[in-house]
């Protein structure tokens, strides 16, 4: 027998131009170094339209406001991979910091035990958010949304929603104080601040960015998250305890806002139970600019904090740029489209 | 084509059948991934009314090329000339509304869906604004009857078998009365049963002048069906000839570049005498009851049985993967007590699962990730963290051994080809050393190369002393591979039969229900 050609055709015009994918990896690259253009894009734009901007103490303000999206987004990360999501961080951050304050304040603890309280308390809201998601087994959405009336009520509750104030000066080193402060004395027998120093809580920021980053990339539990958001079955499967990774990414979704909330009540040095409303979508914003996926499976730390640079350098430029608040929404939430749809578009075919 | 009931959504057709006439022409076809050329100028021509049969290793390109005409890639470069005019086909959508049908080779089944929805997901016959459920029910049941499967239509794709699905996609492909019917590895999950029912649809839609193209790796039962066969190697267009004039044997040489004797490896292991697993009075109602059987040191032992009769249910519930009602699982004299995959696993058991995409991999992630996810503790130190350098090692060297098909151990699964994908969960099971496995359908979707080469993993393992549960439809690959089978007929074991005196006939006749009674010996 023989096995012959295809019988010959007249030929064509070649039809089709070549084209050419890049692998995912570069893909990754690529989509961080768009991010981080694009927040350069925003520095310099918002550097020409407002002297105040590209200014130290600006610098250090962004800083200090971008804590906060940043450490609910690293919790939101890790959750979201997990194919989860948490909405009840705003309302958790709330809890913790009036928790730690009244402890403070009403139960004569010394300031960092009553923050280690507050910080537990976080903790604590996260555990029940995991069991309700993992024993319960309701959709992380439901049970998170009903955490999020909860911790409300409660914070609401036990200040008889009103402001705890005078909580005395050592609250307030947490978030307020700074690494490297240097001043001099001038020659007029007054303080100069040579440098303003690095605060506090962006060195926490900092410190936890790495350490969460170094947990998801290189270890044994990160890999088990991103498996599980992966494949659940697969991950069961294959000896995942996916209760307790699961859980675990809700207590350190809990424990993160639980330490946010003691940082923004230190820094103004009242304990607000109305503070922290819609933070949460702060920071799944700042999750999702940075690329992590609804869906799971996907996202990493580096993504997420440069999510969250975007939005808290939008909201400071526009305000230094006088642009009203509602208009500031509009704009960041059209920013959300907007990265969104071209990661989505990149990701096609 | 097919009988009104079933048809009804495209008036246009049947077309007068002009049997030989050119139905579909793709010229030079070449797809480029970045780092894998998946195609290179692969030409390939489909008539109308015959089954043309596209072979090839792992990797080789068929899915590619079929996804191509599809309309799921576009081509880098080269034409697909359909019904002689040249196309482009910017979605699937597009393919099918031509008439080009397919089957995928991975389930795309919507699992909260009923079986009804899902075969005209998108397309429900409506009356008005509102879907006419009616119609959905009556017009999904006569879909199932033609292909003679008692699916009741209302259930929910979740809870079916990866065999069930398999059938619903087939006759959600089939409801769409295409004039081309590509079906990828449509067999791959089915037993013998099942298959002739789809062959006897295929001669129909034959006779009436559909052309269909059939991806296999199961080369033994395409005589019965195909008319042409073309073989790729390495996204090369290598031969393409009729079915008659060739062998299975020629095509293998072709597919693999060089010629294989032998189907199965010898047997080098015996099993020994002392019972290593022991299951007794196992049961899940409803499901299965009264399992028992014992599992020897160094032995394979078959499960077999046909679609739905409980083999896999059975092997999950010993793994701890579904509950079970009653019985016990003793390993080496200890009786375990599984309540989750962790503990079996813990124990020493390990179970390939039969669904990839569903149940074995994590595919968004890497080749090294999935390898290892089963036995992290063996590629991370005692703080948790993992040694890449080592977890590397290990991804490469099982990338050797099955011989995988990938740019990188870093490429994410999902980009891999099927058979490559199957193998992959091997490498996993085989890396965590346990000592009884459970390989269900280990061999679905992978090339006669390498299923060799696992069959000899498979006798070097009972060599080491391990004992194998092997389950399969394959009839063939339980004969040539097994010592015993236990035969599955309804959730009960029907008999348990030592392999080297038994039949293909005989493991029917249990697998049917009717047991030894019939039995001439
Ligand atoms: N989306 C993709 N991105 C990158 N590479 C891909 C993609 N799809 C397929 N490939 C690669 O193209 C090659 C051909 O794959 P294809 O799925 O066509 O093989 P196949 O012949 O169908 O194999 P199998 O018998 O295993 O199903 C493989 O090396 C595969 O890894
Ligand atoms: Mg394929």
């Amino acid at each position: 027998m023989t096995m012959t050609d295809p019988p010959a055709r007249p030929p064509a015009e070649p039809a089709i131009a070549p084209r050419r994918g890049l692998t995912d990896r570069q893909k990754d690259i690529l989509q961080k170094f768009a991010a981080l253009g694009s927040l350069l894009v925003l520095i310099l734009v918002f550097s020409l339209t407002s002297g105040a901007f590209f200014t130290v103490s600006n610098g250090m303000t962004i800083a200090l406001q971008v804590t906060s999206i940043a450490l609910l987004g690293i919790g939101a990360t890790c959750v979201i991979i997990t194919g989860g999501i948490d909405l009840s961080v705003g309302s958790v951050l709330a809890l913790s910091g009036v928790v730690a304050a009244l402890g403070v304040k009403e139960l004569g603890m010394p300031v960092p035990v009553g923050m280690a309280l507050g910080i537990l308390t976080g903790a604590a809201c996260g555990l029940l958010n995991g069991l309700v998601v993992t024993v319960m087994r309701l959709p992380p959405f439901i049970a998170t949304l009903g955490m999020m009336l909860i911790a409300r009520g409660v914070a609401l509750q036990i200040t008889g929603a009103r402001a705890v104030s005078g909580l005395g000066e050592s609250f307030g080193e947490l978030g307020n104080g700074a690494l490297f402060r240097m001043v001099t004395i001038g020659d007029d027998g007054f303080p100069n601040v040579a440098f303003p120093g690095i605060p506090y809580p962006v060195i926490l920021m900092a410190a936890i960015a790495l350490a969460v980053s170094l947990m998801l990339n290189r270890s044994v539990l990160g890999r088990h998250i991103y498996a599980v958001g992966s494949n659940v079955e697969a991950a069961r499967l294959s000896g995942v305890n996916v209760r307790r990774v699961v859980c675990f990414t809700y207590v350190l979704s809990g424990t993160l806002a639980g330490l946010t909330g003691c940082v923004l009540m230190s820094r103004l040095v009242t304990a607000q139970p109305n503070e922290g409303v819609m933070y949460e979508l702060d920071a799944i914003a700042s999750a999702v600019i940075g690329g992590t996926s609804l869906i799971g499976g996907v996202g990493t730390i580096s993504g997420t904090a440069i999510g969250a640079f975007v939005i808290g350098i939008l909201r400071n430029g526009l305000n230094m740029n006088g642009v009203s608040a509602f208009t500031q929404q509009i704009i960041i939430g059209l920013v959300i489209l907007l990265t969104v749809w071209i990661d989505q578009l990149r990701n096609r075919r | 084509m097919p009988d009104g009931a079933s048809a009804g959504l495209r008036p246009d057709l049947p077309h007068p059948v002009r049997a030989g006439e050119d139905l579909l022409f793709l010229d030079a076809i070449s797809k480029e991934f970045p780092g894998v050329r998946a195609l290179q100028g692969v030409s390939f021509d489909l008539r109308r009314g015959e089954v043309h049969a596209v072979c090839g290793e792992n990797g080789a390109g068929k899915s590619t090329l079929m996804k191509i005409v599809s309309g799921v890639f576009a081509p880098t470069a080269g034409r697909i000339v359909y019904k002689g005019v040249e196309r482009r086909f910017s979605s699937p959508l597009d393919a099918e509304a031509l008439g080009i049908a397919i089957i995928h080779q991975e389930l795309n089944l919507v699992p909260h869906l009923s079986v009804a929805e899902n075969i005209y997901l998108a397309r429900e016959p409506r009356r008005g604004f509102l879907v006419d459920r009616k119609a959905l029910r009556t017009n999904a049941a006569a879909c199932l009857a033609r292909l003679g499967v008692a699916i009741d239509p209302d259930r929910p794709v979740r809870g079916l078998s990866v065999a069930q699905c398999q059938m619903v996609e087939i006759a959600k492909a089939l409801s769409l009365n295409a004039e081309v019917l590509i079906m990828d590895e449509p067999t791959s999950s089915l037993t013998e049963q099942e298959t002739r029912r789809l062959f006897k649809v295929i001669h129909d839609l034959k006779a009436a002048g559909v052309g269909i193209v059939y991806i296999s790796h199961r080369l033994d039962e395409m005589a019965e069906i195909v008319d042409r066969v073309t073989v790729l190697r390495d996204g090369h267009h290598v031969a393409t000839t009729d079915f008659a004039a060739t062998t299975v044997d020629e095509i293998v040489a072709r597919m693999v570049g060089r010629s294989l004797e032998e189907k199965f490896p010898e047997r080098t292991s015996r099993p020994a005498g002392d019972c290593l697993l022991k299951v007794e009075g196992l049961a899940r109602s409803g499901v299965f009851a009264d399992v028992g059987f014992e599992l020897r040191r160094g032995e394979i032992l078959g499960f077999a049985g046909l679609m739905g009769s409980g083999r896999t249910e059975v092997a999950r519930a010993i793994f701890g993967a579904d509950p079970r009602d009653a019985g016990t699982v003793t390993l080496e004299g200890r009786r375990l007590d599984i309540r989750s995959p962790r503990d079996a696993i813990a124990a020493g058991l390990a179970y390939l699962s039969e669904d990839r995409k569903a149940q074995g991999l994590a595919i968004k992630m890497p080749v090294d990730a999935n390898m290892t996810l089963a036995n992290m503790e063996a590629v991370s130190n005692r703080f948790g963290l993992i040694d890449f350098a080592r977890e590397a090692e290990v991804a490469r060297r099982y990338v050797d051994l099955l011989n995988i098909r990938t740019p990188t151990i870093h490429q994410p699964v999902r980009l891999l080809s099927g058979g490559n994908q199957q193998k992959i969960i091997i490498g996993k099971w085989l890396f965590r050393k346990s000592r009884v496995l459970f390989f269900d359908e280990p061999t679905r979707g992978i090339d006669v190369g390498a299923k060799f080469a696992i069959y000899r993993i498979m006798d070097e393992l009972a060599a080491e002393g391990i004992g194998v549960v092997l389950i399969s439809s394959e009839l063939p690959e339980i004969l040539g591979m097994t010592d015993r089978v236990c035969v599955f007929h309804q959730g009960r074991i029907a008999g348990i039969l030592e392999t080297a005196r038994t039949d293909q006939e005989e493991i029917m006749r249990y697998a049917s229900g009717y047991g030894p009674a019939h039995s001439r010996h």
